[in-house]
């Protein structure tokens, strides 16, 4: 996941200056505040995610930073440089929008080769680097072809070959994978993660789809209502999600409430008391404390489910299974827990037990179970 | 008893059967009576028109057609109106362009003004301007006293300027309409790769609207050059071949020399109709995956600014001062001359007599029009029969047709028995239904679009005949479209001049009509006042179809909401 440490791209100082730095952005249209104190650095060569739900500021962000909407208070710093009063066409910024944008009147070389002309490169020179960036993209094929004539997937390419034709210090991507069906969406978004590492291109995405946003980030930006809520790596994002928001957003998610009765300093093992008896843990976060009210954000994967329930094993829970969803690669298991449901993933159920409607069953509790704690 | 019962019987079943054949043909035989009715009152006096032309008094020639040819004077008038044509429509695009590119890029704050300021001319009849500007630099007119002008308004120029006027708000809303579907952000990527805004209209909005201009100005060219009321009034000694189609046949009655006259005014109308119609059918450019979402306001570049302000600004204003100008005239016997404020002007008899003739007569034209428009779209939209996209062309082809033409034909094809309708308000209301039919039957046709025809068949299945299934089902959901064509109708009929100049008998007298003798005879209070009135009409007219399509989305009902 850290791939960014392996290069040697950290190491001169230069390099360790932020590309991007957003400081405290706050966007009104009219009196609607659409964005509400966005702060954040962008790292050389980094791939940072802003993922939310539709209507969020996403988008609106983008244009900021593009230069296309007016910023209302705040600062946009591209490598050094306040940039908050330049036109779009003076900031080496580029933006890929979420429909493309392809100039239909002319070719796919045409489309390419538009920023070339524009800022008067040579015809040969021009010529050649519209090849390489067809290459690059797989199109060089395609040169000739009118932009109707091509399929979603290479309007998505021809797209990506032009915002980078310029060599933007930045490029910003609006969901760029969200016209493609899903299987095109797979494979389009590793093949702009593994160009995005190759060119070490800095990048803002934008996504909806919180999936997307994990598979193809160094980083994650949670954002809600024009607020951003965490900032982290998808692990910790989905690991270790800052509230009960981004626990949901980010994957489905059960919580259970409880008290901490007791916390071993040395080891960080903890107890909690809940409704369904005690659960043992240990502690991941320090900033839980003893008679703290929690709430465990327990994964469905992470729970391991077993028929039988006999012995009172410690972190066992019993339940009787309400529906057993077969699908392939998981089982989907919704297990009656005293007045609660659950919904734990049965991984590889082809090799597991199958397990039958209202059987019991027994549902073991990580010890590692991530808490968020409860606003007094 | 029983024997009753029984003929009863026979009678349902043997009327069954013709019952069945008119239900299972319903649609065909309501295309036939459609088609008859537009053969009679459309294609029918145009080819009395035509026919006229070659017809002398020894049977067929081409004296007339001779005569056009090699005297100067009609090919000097031929000359003036495709000048007239050209340069209009040039000056119209240009000017509808700026107006539309700030109304769609501007800031914000100008973009609703400006856009009331563009359509504003749509609520007034076409020859308002003409009335305006002689009221301001006529012999007597405001300017041309206090600044002791000596500009000859009547000519080419005055017609020009007139023309342009009246005639900025098409420009402008086809022109907004296409730069409106204009996906934002192909502008956008063109400015984020580094081109200047006058680079990006040169080479991205120009280009994707081109197109749409194309159609926008083979609309206006046909409609400048067949426009009768501001040549006829500011045209003066230079000649137009609408106004002197007009003056062939009220001043010499020469009717053959008129008929070549509109046979040569109409050949260029059609020519472009088709043009319109069938080869740039399509012809737009398409993008992918964008919703119209309304500009957000552009740093505009001075370059391009300052000459898109100055025009928008001189266009607005002259707008907003011509209807400033007959408004005031209205309250004088004439503006500049006398200075007694009176309201005499807007009870006079004869104004009121002919506005509300011109009530009757619209009224009239804008319930069969708007009959005949919603079946007209259903036969064409519904039905399988040969000949549907002629039906469908001819039913849309009034509005390329030079009114002057559709009146001379009416006076050729209607003044002599079998059918004499001449003298009547029937022929009027005719004469406006089928010249203003397009717009109806195009509501109608949008509407029908949007049923899917499996309602319909739904309602079949359940045991419905084609009778009902009509009236319970495809009306209700035309009703809109039926008020639409109506409302329509009935503003266009009202303002209308260039044909029922020609039917108009002695005694009833139409308030375009009338506007037109008055301007001409410098009774510019009358006029001004009659304006006022149509002016007024029409407005209320607008709110209510503008209430209408707001309510039933049968105008475009674009979601503006970006999301
Ligand atoms: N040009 C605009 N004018 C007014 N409101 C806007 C405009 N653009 C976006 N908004 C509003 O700002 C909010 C955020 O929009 P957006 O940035 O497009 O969200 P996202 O991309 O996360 O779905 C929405 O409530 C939207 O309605
Ligand atoms: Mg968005």
């Amino acid at each position: 996941m850290k791939k960014k440490g392996v290069a040697g791209y950290m190491d001169s100082e230069e390099n360790e200056k932020p590309m991007l730095i957003l400081k405290d952005i706050h966007k009104f249209y009219g009196t609607n505040e659409v964005l509400k104190g966005v702060s954040l650095e962008v790292k050389r060569g980094e791939l940072v995610t802003f993922v939310g739900p539709s209507g969020c500021g996403k988008t609106t962000l983008l244009r900021l930073i593009g230069g296309f909407t007016d910023i209302s208070s705040g600062d946009i710093i591209l490598d050094g440089q306040r940039i908050n009063d330049l036109p779009p066409n003076l900031r080496d910024t580029r933006i890929c929008f979420q429909n493309y944008a392809l100039f239909p009147h002319m070719t796919v070389a045409e489309n390419v080769g538009y920023g070339l002309k524009i800022n008067k490169w040579p015809k040969g020179k021009t010529a050649a680097r519209v090849r390489e960036l067809l290459e690059m993209v797989e199109l060089e094929a395609f040169g000739d072809r009118m932009i109707d004539k091509l399929s979603g997937g290479q309007q998505q390419r021809v797209a990506f070959a032009r915002a980078l034709s310029l060599e933007p210090k930045v490029l910003l991507l609006d969901e760029p994978l969200s016209n493609l069906d899903a299987n095109l969406r797979l494979v389009m978004r590793e093949e702009i993660r593994k160009l995005q590492e190759r060119l070490h291109i800095t990048t803002v995405f934008v996504t909806h789809d919180q999936f997307e946003a994990m598979a193809i980030s160094d980083r994650l930006v949670v954002m809600k209502d024009g607020r951003i809520e965490q900032v982290g790596s998808p692990i910790d994002i989905y690991e270790k999600p800052a509230n009960e928001f981004i626990a949901g957003f980010v994957g489905y998610v059960n919580f259970m409430d409880g008290r901490i009765v007791s916390i071993e300093e040395k080891t960080r093992d903890a107890v909690i008391a809940t409704e369904y008896g005690k659960i043992g843990i240990t502690l991941q976060q320090d900033d839980i404390n003893h008679g703290d009210d929690v709430l465990m954000v327990i994964r469905p994967e992470s729970v391991n489910i077993s028929l039988d329930c006999g012995g009172s094993r410690q972190n066992v829970l019993c339940g009787s299974l309400k529906t057993y969803m077969y699908a392939g690669s998981i089982a989907k298991c919704t297990v009656t827990i005293g007045d609660r449901t659950m919904i734990i993933d049965q991984y590889n159920p082809r090799d597991a037990q199958h397990f039958k409607h209202a059987e019991k069953v027994e549902v073991e509790i990580p010890r590692s179970v991530h808490l968020l704690k409860k606003k007094k | 008893m029983a024997t009753a019962e029984l003929s009863l019987k026979l009678q349902a079943s043997s009327g069954s059967k013709i019952k069945d054949f008119i239900n299972a043909n319903l649609i065909n035989i309501l295309a036939a009576l459609l088609f008859l009715l537009l053969a009679f009152f459309l294609l029918y006096p145009i080819i009395a028109v035509l026919l006229k032309s070659f017809r002398g008094p020894s049977g067929f020639t081409l004296k007339y057609y001779q005569a056009f040819f090699s005297k100067n004077y009609y090919f000097q008038s031929l000359y003036n109106t495709l000048l007239l044509g050209v340069i209009n429509t040039v000056v119209c695009l240009v000017i509808g362009f700026c107006l539309a590119y700030m109304t769609t890029r501007g800031p914000w704050i100008l973009r609703k003004p400006l856009k009331i300021i563009a359509l504003v001319p749509l609520i007034a009849p076409p020859y308002l301007f003409a009335l305006s500007l002689i009221i301001l630099f006529g012999r007597n007119g405001l300017v041309t006293r206090m600044f002791d002008l000596h500009w000859q308004l009547y000519g080419f120029g005055g017609v020009v300027i007139s023309q342009t006027l009246a005639f900025i708000p098409l420009a402008y809303m086809m022109i907004e309409s296409t730069l409106m579907s204009l996906n934002p952000n192909l502008e956008e990527s063109a400015y984020d790769m580094g081109a200047s805004e006058a680079t990006i209209l040169r080479t991205i909005t120009i280009p994707l609207l081109a197109p749409g201009l194309l159609k926008a100005a083979l609309l206006i060219f046909v409609m400048t050059i067949a426009e009768f009321g501001n040549a006829a009034i500011l045209g003066g000694r230079t000649p137009f071949l609408a106004p002197d189609t007009y003056t062939m046949i009220t001043g010499e009655s020469d009717f053959n020399m008129g008929s070549v006259l509109s046979v040569v005014l109409i050949a260029p109308c059609i020519l472009i109709f088709f043009i319109h119609n069938y080869l740039l059918e399509g012809k737009t450019f398409t993008t992918i995956g964008g919703k119209p979402v309304a500009s957000e306001p552009r740093k505009i570049t001075p370059l391009i600014k300052v000459p898109f302000v100055i025009i928008t600004t001189v266009a607005a204003g002259a707008i907003f001062i011509c209807f400033a100008v007959v408004f005031a005239a209205s309250f004088y016997k004439i503006l500049g001359v006398t200075n007694k404020f009176i309201l005499t002007n807007y009870l006079d008899f004869t104004s009121n007599q002919a506005i509300y003739n011109s009530i009757r007569v619209s009224f009239v034209a804008a319930v069969i029009g708007a009959i005949i428009g919603v079946l007209l779209a259903y036969v064409i939209v519904r039905g399988k029969f040969f000949g549907r996209t002629f039906i469908e062309m001819v039913s849309l082809s009034g509005f390329a047709l030079p009114g002057t033409v559709l009146g001379i034909g009416y006076l050729l094809a209607f003044s002599a028995p079998p059918l004499k309708l001449t003298g009547g308000i029937m022929i009027l209301a005719l004469n406006c239904v089928f010249r203003f039919l397009a717009v109806g039957v195009e509501a109608g046709i949008s509407k029908l679009h949007q049923i899917h025809i499996e309602i319909e068949e739904a309602s079949a299945d359940l045991g419905a005949s084609f009778l009902t299934t009509f009236s319970r089902i495809v009306l209700p959901i035309m009703f809109p479209a039926f008020i639409a064509g109506f409302i329509y109708t009935f503003m266009t009929a009202i303002v209308s001049l260039s044909a029922v100049v020609f039917l108009v008998s002695p005694g009833f007298e139409l308030a375009a009509v009338k506007i037109f003798d008055a301007a001409v005879y410098g009774e510019i209070g009358i006029a001004s006042a009659t304006t006022m009135k149509l002016v007024l009409i029409v407005m209320i007219c607008m709110m209510i179809l503008n209430y209408i399509s707001n309510k039933t989305r049968l105008g475009s009902g674009i979601a503006k909401k970006p999301a």
